[in-house]
């Protein structure tokens, strides 16, 4: 009976967990949800990892090429604007150097038939 | 130099009139030639671009926003005489309607300079202005399309002294009268 009670106050003591226990447990918890996640889905569809990160990497590349396509149709609408307002004050330029010979030519007129009529 | 063109059917379509033949002659003989035609939309386009902290950008962005068409062309000749009255008149007979009214009207018989200003009004409303200037070297066509308010270029005194219209409307309304030059022939 002693003996008995020995082997059962033994198998009964209270052991500390091997260390780094948690952790691995952790990890390996979190890997299993991983897997249960969309890893698990493309899998079951019959797509392995390769497909995944081909397909983000895609992704990646349509954004990439969509951002640089925006910055340049930004860039072209920018440069026909600059354009058009090169264009709106040149003319304007012309209309005033126009404008600024009929002023002068009638100012001349003026002066002339001031003259005349002294 | 080329700063702008149109075709004839878009020009047609945003209300600028179509180019007369004779344009395309004096373009032929012109050493240089700028070209600016700017339709509605044009124009619309350009005045989201302008800097509206430069007080001149800023006062022809509002001039601009109500027109409907800006057409200008300046032909510089090597020689004198490589235009001709004829071609002047051509282009004037285009604004001989009841619509356009002469401003001023200019002809030296000396230096063969001649100006035309002409307004075209509606209901009591500035609606457009042309101006043919000519010397012996040098043409200028501006036909601009839409209500001008006189007051309005006048504050445009940056751009290349287009405050004159302030001062030439101005100066018609006191005067109120067709001006004639001193050689006075057609």
């Amino acid at each position: 009976m002693d003996e008995f009670e020995r082997e059962l106050r033994q198998a009964l003591e209270r052991r500390p967990a091997p260390p780094g226990l948690k952790r691995r447990l952790m990890a390996q918890r979190d890997a299993n949800a991983a897997r249960r996640g969309w890893h698990a889905w493309l899998s079951r569809a019959g797509y392995g990892r390769g497909w995944a990160t081909a397909t983000a990497a895609l992704l990646l590349l349509a954004m990439a090429g969509g951002g640089v396509r925006w910055e340049l149709d930004r860039r072209h609408e920018e440069r026909r604007g600059e354009a058009a307002r090169e264009q709106v004050l040149t003319a304007l330029r012309i209309t005033g150097h126009a404008l600024n010979q009929v002023q002068t030519r009638l100012a001349e007129h003026d002066r002339q038939s001031e003259e005349g009529g002294r | 130099m080329a700063a702008g063109m149109l075709t004839a059917a878009s020009r047609a379509q945003e209300g600028l009139p179509l180019a007369p033949a004779v344009e395309k002659e004096l373009a032929a003989k012109a050493s240089d030639v700028t070209e600016v035609t700017l339709g509605k939309n044009m124009l619309d386009f350009a005045a989201k671009f302008m800097k509206g902290n430069d007080p001149d950008e800023a006062q022809a962005k509002k001039l601009i926003q109500g027109l409907k068409g800006i057409y200008v062309r300046e032909y510089t000749f090597d020689k004198e005489g490589d235009y001709s009255m004829q071609q002047l008149q051509q282009l004037r007979a285009y604004f001989e309607t009841s619509e356009w009214s002469p401003i001023v009207r200019e002809r030296e018989r000396k230096s063969g300079e001649t100006t035309d200003v002409l307004m075209k009004v509606v209901n009591g409303e500035t609606q457009g202005m042309f101006i043919l200037s000519a010397q012996p070297r040098e043409l200028t066509i501006v036909l601009i399309l839409g209500p001008i308010r006189p007051e309005d270029l006048g504050e445009l005194r940056g751009i290349g002294g287009l405050g004159a219209l302030g001062d030439i409307g101005a100066k018609e309304k006191t005067k109120a009268k067709v001006k004639d030059g001193k050689g006075g022939t057609e």
